[in-house]
């Protein structure tokens, strides 16, 4: 877990955070955790998204948050007190269900109305937030009808619109846009993200779509059988992936075996299952001798030609497959003795490749990861 | 404008009866295989209900036994007591009865209106039978004074017509008054009003009733434990699988003076004397809740299951407590359910017969049983089938609402 | 699963109140059916608990006295005709209602429902004055008739619901094998709606083998069944033979229960 401090602009045990969890854990039957152990600080203003796939415990994490599992063992922290025992309708925290979970026997106002009830807020004042609330999400008009007429993007909005109107300073959200179509997906995305930085409010999300979260957040914490796998912002978790969970996670990877055999420059210099030698960076805290693996994205895989720079890994394979995708080639390739590689190479750089011939590759040492396991 | 708006609306009529046209056979075909069971539901089920609605306003009696009398009445003034001719006719039509035994008949059918009628009409017709010759109307009145009584011949009168409303009015506690009007009856004898009102307040009590019960069986059915829940669920599916007949006779033995709830109150020491339950409202409500409760918990409970836990969860953290909650966000959302329930357990409730019977008192007997007391002991079938076209009328009237709220295709069983 | 884990206390405690009212609810709904049991073996002829002595003579009585054993012979004779005749006729009209270009399907539909919703007397005494224009009073054809109309609403219902997820798609490809209308319909959308249908007979077969008012306005001596005998004898003067007839209906009741559980779990797996 030590990967979860480390590399994050708002990481450490700032005293800004608005939410922190601490050594929290939560199990069902006493022997299976399906949260072992988080550490998480969000702060303020952040847009902070739990990415993992389905049983990593990112939503049972949300719901802890929310008030509607309790934690088994820890302390959840908001705003500097612990809130474990207390019930979600006492945390002024708004939420955002999966099928956003609208009120059927209610029209859309009555709806974004219902929380302003609870905090006293009547008359024409609440009108108004009712008001302001569908007016920030283009909904005016829509205050008389009921859930049912209307479509899925304008219930996405109208659970938005009910979660914000008591202009609660965090915001939770579980899958809000899993039921909608891509496009309307990508404006939903914009559009929540355009609210959280006008509207200055904290927000904790949950999703298993990394453009999603690459789109979106300020940071991303990536969940993993009940632990944090690494916590950065997008560009360092697409980037500088911390172990192989991670690197295949998020976008395409190719993950190669390979053992250590020394340093040089500051790089990692690794020999391939053939036993070529390549050079990596990233390897840091590698120990030689362990299971290691070299990790490179496709698209850092270019034809080789001419003079290499330094610094340049060379290798070469026999192309299995070739797929045209438009703006670029997808390359499958065979090297390292019957190791798959994939290439994404552009039109432009591409000539003709066929199935069976010998191919030239080269990759940057600075674009190579070196990750244990 | 009009001139080319014209050939479109040709066009898209043509294309509506085409389009009709087309689906005609696949309608056909569809609709031919329902049709053994439309046709048999029609015979075995539809019609019997028919002659029953028929059988409430026929009225054959006057016009088959009394016809030439009926015929010389044609001309009566309707206040005066009637002239020679008329009772010549009576003596005639009288005279034909004794032979083909069918003065009892036409008797009993004017005693309904006229007290005492049936002992008068047979006396009559024995004496018509030992007339040769008139003059008649003497002989009659010496019979007695119903035969001057112009109101007598104003039914006889009014009873020649083949149809007659005489047993829906009755089966409502309305009568023809002597001026020609309708009018209610005085309220010391009226028995049918009364006894619907106690049929509809029996309905209504047992449905309020499975509602209290059976709404937080429903809710905890939703809430438990999946084995848990399967066997609650078996608890109120078996008794619904248990013949009517076996439920009411549980009931019996445990209601009766001797039976097992006294038995335990007196070995508890609750009671020293024994309670009447057996023959009392209160022991016809319980033995009619017991039997009704299943029918209420199952709509209500495949609402309930179908609401996403996700309702409560957002409510909560909108700010509602728990019990706000409940009742703002959870149970408006059961209405469906409740409504089913309660709509198919009242329908079901007016018609109860075996139970009434069984456990009830003489006060707690509803329409049902008034309908087979008609029909097998008083043998009056116009005023039984009278009161089953008021039951049915109602029952159909909640059946209606209970089509325009739920829908026949909802209904499940279990 | 009782309670979300984020209950407050007075939620909790309202959680137990709630649960312990539907537990007792439950009792109340499964407790009168068992009393008879034990009273059916009761050596005595009057109905107290706990039992004194226990004795099969009322069981003696209910298969060796003719009149009780007529009963359950004219009870099973005249369910079994109507399971055939209900389970036919409402599996035909299921069939066509199911199929989307049916026409005047609510109205239809309200109709096929309408023999659960009128009261059960007007049905006996509709039937009672109508089926004597035809001699039909008194007979077992009679009987039968009036118990197949009570007894389809339960088949059309319980078809319907297996047919609402029948994937038509199978019937198409089975024609696009090659199969016939009639092929295709034995070889498999029956097969495939089979336990809806074996519940509708089920049901079907209960309601009659239970049905007492129509039987009590339709039946002489000679066709009584089983539930009339029993509600002659409750009313003249009820007798522990009557327990034991209770007792057999009851067991009967719970096989069928049983039977139908057995077969929608196996549909659903």
């Amino acid at each position: 877990m030590a990967s979860m401090q480390t590399g994050t602009h708002a990481g450490g045990r700032s005293s800004d955070a608005l939410v922190r969890f601490t050594q929290v854990k939560k199990s069902y039957d006493g022997i299976h955790y399906v949260v072992k152990d988080l550490n998480l600080d969000v702060a303020k203003g952040e847009f902070l998204t739990m990415l993992g796939p389905s049983g990593s415990g990112k939503t049972t994490t949300l719901m802890m948050l929310g008030g509607f599992e309790r934690p088994t063992l820890g302390q959840i922290m908001l705003d500097g007190k612990p809130v474990e025992r207390l019930p979600p309708e006492k945390r002024n925290i708004g939420f955002v269900f999966q099928n956003y979970a609208l009120f059927p026997h209610m029209t859309v106002a009555e709806n974004v109305g219902f929380p302003l009830r609870y905090r006293g807020i009547k008359g024409e004042a609440a009108r108004e937030k009712v008001a302001r609330a569908l007016g920030r999400v283009s909904l005016e008009a829509m205050g008389d009808r009921r859930p049912a007429q209307l479509s899925g993007g304008q219930q996405q909005r109208v659970a938005l619109a009910r979660a914000l109107v008591f202009e609660p300073s965090l915001v939770l959200m579980d899958e809000p846009l899993g039921a909608l179509d891509k496009q309307l997906r990508e404006r939903m995305q914009i559009e929540i993200k355009h609210l959280q930085t006008s509207l200055g409010i904290t927000m904790v999300y949950v999703t298993h779509d990394q453009s999603e979260a690459l789109t979106m957040s300020d940071r991303i914490a990536v969940f993993h059988d009940g632990r944090i796998q690494q916590l950065a912002d997008p560009k360092t978790l697409y980037n500088a992936p911390e172990n192989r969970f991670v690197a295949g996670f998020i976008g395409e990877n190719n993950t190669m075996p390979c053992t250590l055999v020394g340093h040089e420059n500051g790089l990692a210099v690794v020999r391939m299952a053939d036993g070529s030698i390549l050079k990596s960076a990233g390897a840091a805290q590698a120990s030689a001798g362990g299971d290691l693996s070299l990790s490179v994205r496709p698209e850092n895989i270019a034809q080789a030609d001419g003079q290499p720079a330094p610094g340049t890994n060379l290798f070469s394979g026999t192309v299995t497959e070739v797929f045209f995708l438009g703006d670029h080639l997808r390359l499958s390739v065979t090297a390292f003795a019957g190791q798959a590689v994939t290439a994404r190479i552009p039109v432009s750089a591409a000539r003709g490749f066929k199935p069976g011939e010998t191919v030239h590759l080269s990759c940057n040492a600075a674009d190579c990861r070196l990750l244990e396991g | 404008m009009q001139r080319t708006t014209q050939p479109v609306d040709i066009e898209r009529i043509q294309t509506f009866m085409a389009v009709r046209r087309a689906a005609r056979p696949a309608r056909r075909a569809a609709f031919s295989l329902a049709l053994p069971l439309v046709a048999f539901l029609l015979v075995a089920f539809v019609a019997p209900i028919l002659y029953l609605l028929v059988t409430a306003v026929d009225n054959p009696e006057t016009q088959s036994v009394l016809p030439r009398t009926l015929a010389a009445l044609e001309g009566w003034d309707g206040t005066s007591t009637p002239d020679e001719p008329v009772f010549a006719a009576l003596a005639a039509d009288l005279k034909q009865a004794k032979e083909d035994s069918t003065a009892a008949l036409v008797g009993k059918r004017l005693n309904y209106e006229i007290p005492g009628m049936r002992s008068k009409m047979l006396a009559a017709s024995r004496m018509a039978a030992g007339l040769e010759t008139g003059p008649y109307r003497e002989k009659f009145l010496e019979q007695g004074g119903i035969w001057a009584d112009p109101a007598t011949w104003a039914v006889i009168q009014r009873n020649g017509a083949g149809l007659t409303p005489y047993y829906l009015m009755t089966a409502v506690d309305l009568k023809q008054a002597p001026t020609g009007g309708i009018e209610r009856v005085a309220p010391d004898q009226a028995i049918f009003l009364p006894v619907l009102g106690r049929t509809l307040l029996v309905a209504g009590m047992v449905t309020a009733l499975t509602l209290i019960l059976g709404y937080p069986v429903a809710y905890v059915l939703t809430i438990a434990p999946k084995t848990i829940a399967a066997v609650m669920m078996l608890m109120v599916l078996l008794p619904l699988w248990t013949s009517l007949l076996v439920r009411t006779t549980a009931w019996v033995v445990l209601l009766q003076s001797d039976g097992v709830i006294n038995s335990v109150l007196m070995a508890l020491h609750l009671t020293t004397e024994k309670i009447q339950l057996i023959f009392t409202r209160v022991g016809t409500v319980t033995a009619m809740t017991h039997i009704q409760l299943p029918f209420t918990i199952l709509p209500i409970y495949s609402v309930m299951r179908a609401i996403q836990p996700t309702q409560l969860r957002a409510a909560r953290s909108l700010g509602a407590g728990p019990t706000s909650a409940f009742w703002r966000i959870y149970a408006p959302q059961t209405l469906p359910g409740v409504v089913a329930g309660c709509l198919m357990t009242f329908i079901l409730s007016l018609g109860y017969y075996i139970t009434p019977a069984l456990v009830g008192g003489p006060q707690d007997q509803m329409v049902s049983n008034f309908i087979a007391v008609y029909i097998n002991r008083d043998l009056n079938w116009g005023l039984a089938a009278a009161l089953g076209v008021v039951l049915l009328l109602v029952t159909l009237a909640i059946y209606g609402l209970f089509l325009r709220l739920v829908g026949a295709d909802k209904i499940k069983l279990g | 699963m009782w309670l979300p884990s984020y209950a407050t206390p007075s939620e909790r405690l309202s959680r137990i109140l709630v649960v312990g009212f539907a537990v007792a609810v439950l009792l109340f709904l499964i407790a009168p059916l068992f009393i008879i049991v034990p009273l059916s073996f009761s050596k005595d002829p009057f109905f107290t608990l706990p039992v004194r002595e226990y004795s099969l003579r009322w069981y003696e009585d209910l298969f060796g006295n003719p009149r009780w054993f007529n009963a359950m012979v004219n009870s099973a004779v005249a369910a079994v005709l109507t399971t055939i005749l209900a389970t036919t006729l409402g599996t035909l009209a299921a069939l066509g209602i199911a199929r989307p270009d049916f026409p005047y399907r609510r109205a239809i539909m309200a109709l096929l429902i309408s023999p659960m919703i009128v009261p059960i007397v007007i049905v006996a005494v509709g039937s009672y004055l109508f089926f004597g224009q035809f001699g039909l009073t008194n007979t077992r054809a009679g009987l039968v008739f009036a118990h197949t109309a009570l007894a389809t609403p339960f088949v059309v219902i319980t078809v319907t619901a297996t047919l609402s997820t029948y994937d038509t798609n199978l019937t198409r490809a089975a024609h696009s094998l090659g199969a016939s209308g009639l092929s295709a319909f034995f070889r498999v959308t029956l097969p495939n709606i089979l336990p809806g249908m074996v519940s509708g007979a089920i049901f079907a077969f209960a309601t009659s083998f239970d049905e007492v008012v129509v039987a009590l306005f339709l039946t002489a001596a000679e066709q009584r069944t089983l539930p009339v005998q029993m509600f002659s004898g409750i009313r003249d003067q009820i007798n522990p033979t009557i327990m034991a007839a209770a007792t057999m209906l009851l067991t009967l009741s719970i096989l069928l229960f049983v039977a139908l559980a057995l077969l929608t779990r196996k549909k659903t797996r």
